[in-house]
């Protein structure tokens, strides 16, 4: 029987394709959604892992970054920074807030920074300076390809104007880009010249992140301190919780979506055949071979649905961000895995629950006698 | 013909549906089939004549009574110890051919050999000889869709017959088909009977295949009832025996003066390699042989 649902599908390499492609198209909305909310995502947290610091020290109650104000002392950072286990210290000054270019707001985290801070400055240039100046600014290149701003081209910070001097690459995110001030400006429109708001403390080799945030937690009063990962994970999980929970309920729809659509393309395959399933239980073949025939035809089409999905993805999807640059997709292979876990067993169900119906039915309803 | 009873029914009813709507499509039915026994069932439509024929398949269970195949009782069988039964006890040849479409000639004939003890690999002698006495061999290869209706009729039986089944079903297998090619596929059938000592029981409202019949069993309201015979004018196949209609029979010959016809090219063939055995049977006349 295997070798009949084989050939019945290869019978007709047209409808095995439109079949196929029903299913990966369905496939592909999930998947375009699942990268949106995997892009994203990535891409909200993409500062604090550039930065490559093992611990991240901040106002007592804070601790995450995405839409939160953190304000420390300035000898704070530099009593870290006599550890004996720190071999350097990278201070910022943040502002969670709207930068206006070409008549638009991006919503953006502001990083204020001084120029001995390079390290915790833009991690890959497009095109001009990285660390700016007083009344300069580094904005992601995304921003320029979508409103013309260019190097020599004003942003407005809250009140103040800045001339652009730098363009970022892999900084911009729909829900929060990256933007490099001078920390003199921000500190001016802070009145927190003598503050900072992030301490980023990279510790000496062997010394344990988790450990060292404990002791500067002991060390110095009203602070916070959490090891990178802890960190990144306390912004990636409410960053998640804002922006990204609409992309994952779009996903859940467009689960559901795909998993009627791969569903009512199995049930109609099989119903297509279902005399000759008629046929092959006149001829002797028992209800189990008649099932598993079925099934691997579902198997089948579900698998080259997959397969078209990954190729359509791979090719398509990674390609779209250079024609849509505002948008962030990440194309995984655990997308697909779970996409597959979800739809195959309810394809497999419809195909099934049809055949177990039809098997016992009289054979001249099913075989035109 | 055998004594030996391979099909065996005894009160047979089939009822479908409850209460008033309750139709009773097989009423006490009882019958005994022989090995190598033609057995026609004929009857007007709606008779229940396949749905009898369905329970005799062991494809639909009876409301009640009891079928004996081969000296199994198979009323209280599981399904799938009855599609085993089917797969090696019983061949099906429909009205409609029901070839896989997707399977070559081969393929579909081949089929129900993947249900034998021996597989596909034991049956390849068997299909040959099957592609061989049907002439199929030069279409072994060739999809149903390519197939004029007498080959697809061809190829049903050849996949009955793979098994070497005990038991032929036929469900009306000519009525697809011209009178010329159902004549043939009729012949085909009576040599099963004949040279395989398989047992036919055939559902048709073809009069002509009375002649070869071992027996008529004429169904009514789903009863089994006595049939009384209608005036026919036909004359016979003088190899056959079978009744052949003068009027529209296409396959003719003259020997020695004489005009003979017959139900089919096989038949025709026979005459051909033996005039003088037929044409000197002085029982089996032709035009002069009326009703």
């Amino acid at each position: 029987m295997f070798y009949w649902s084989l050939k019945t599908l290869l019978a007709e390499p047209m409808r095995l394709m439109v079949s196929a492609l029903a299913v990966a198209v369905s496939f592909v909305l999930v998947i375009f959604f699942s990268a949106v909310f995997e892009g994203e995502s990535d891409q909200m947290v993409v500062y604090l892992e550039q930065t490559q610091a093992d611990v991240w020290v901040m106002q007592k109650g804070v601790s995450n970054m995405h839409m939160a104000s953190s304000m420390l002392w300035d000898w704070k950072a530099d009593f870290i920074a006599k550890n004996p286990q720190v071999s350097e210290v990278a201070a910022i000054l943040y502002l969670n807030g709207p930068i206006k270019a070409g008549g638009k707001d991006w919503f953006s985290y502001i990083i204020g920074l001084r120029p001995e801070h390079r390290r915790v400055g833009p991690w890959a240039m497009a095109e001009g300076k990285s660390i700016p100046g007083p009344g300069e600014a580094v904005i992601p290149e995304v921003i320029t390809r979508l409103t013309g701003i260019g190097i020599g081209g004003e942003i407005t910070m809250i009140d103040r104007k800045l001339m652009v001097v730098g363009l970022s690459r892999e900084s911009f995110s729909m829900a929060s880009s990256v933007v490099f001030v001078s920390a003199v400006d921000l500190g001016d429109l802070l009145e927190a010249s003598d503050q900072y708001s992030y301490v980023m403390v990279y510790a000496k080799p062997g010394v344990d992140p988790k450990d060292l945030a404990r002791q500067i937690m002991q060390d110095i009063d009203k602070v916070n301190a959490l090891s990178s990962d802890e960190f990144i994970a306390s912004d990636w999980q409410l960053a998640a919780q804002m922006g990204a929970e609409i992309v994952r309920m779009m996903t859940l729809i467009g689960t559901l979506l795909s998993v009627v659509i791969v569903a009512f393309t199995a049930y109609s395959l099989i119903a297509r055949k279902k005399r000759e399933l008629a046929i092959a239980k006149a001829l002797g073949f028992g209800n189990g071979q008649i099932y598993l025939a079925a099934l691997f035809q579902t198997l089948v089409i579900t698998v080259l649905g997959l397969l078209l999905a990954m190729l359509i993805s791979f090719t398509i999807l990674a390609w779209l961000p250079t024609v849509v640059p505002q948008i962030n997709l990440a194309v995984r292979l655990h997308q697909f895995a779970s996409i597959a876990i979800i739809t195959l067993p309810i394809a497999l169900l419809a195909s099934l629950s049809f055949t177990v119906r039809n098997c016992d039915e009289r054979y001249n309803h099913s075989t035109g006698q | 013909m055998s004594d030996t009873t391979i099909l065996q029914a005894s009160n047979l009813s089939k009822s479908f549906g409850s209460g008033a709507s309750m139709v009773r499509a097989v009423n006490d039915v009882s019958l005994d089939i022989g090995q190598g026994e033609m057995v026609l069932i004929m009857g007007p439509s709606g008779s229940g004549k396949t749905t009898l024929l369905s329970m005799l398949g062991a494809l639909l269970s009876p409301s009640s009574g009891q079928i004996i195949v081969d000296g199994e009782d198979i009323s209280s069988m599981k399904a799938a110890d009855l599609a085993r039964l089917r797969a090696r006890k019983i061949g099906f040849v429909f009205q409609s051919f029901n070839l896989l479409e997707a399977l070559n000639v081969e393929d579909n004939i081949l089929l129900p050999a993947q249900l034998a003890p021996s597989g596909t690999r034991g049956a390849n002698r068997r299909l040959d000889q099957l592609l061989d006495e049907l002439d199929l061999a030069p279409r072994r290869k060739a999809l149903p869709r390519t197939l004029s209706g007498g080959e697809k009729q061809r190829v049903a039986i050849a996949r009955a017959l793979i098994n070497r089944p005990q038991i032929i079903l036929a469900d009306e297998p000519t009525g697809n088909l011209d009178s010329h090619m159902g004549q043939e596929v009729m012949m085909i059938l009576h040599d099963v009977a004949r040279d395989q000592n398989c047992a036919v029981l055939m559902v048709t409202h073809d009069p002509r295949v009375e002649e070869i019949a071992d027996r008529i069993l004429w169904l009514e309201d789903g009863r089994l009832r006595n049939r009384k015979r209608e005036p026919h004018n036909w004359v016979i196949d003088p190899v056959c025996g079978m009744r052949v209609d003068e009027w529209t029979a296409t396959i003719t010959t003259e020997y020695q003066q004489r005009k003979y016809v017959f139900c089919s090219t096989r038949c025709l063939q026979r005459f051909e390699a033996q005039p003088d055995k037929y044409a000197a049977e002085p029982t089996i006349g032709n035009l002069d042989t009326g009703p």
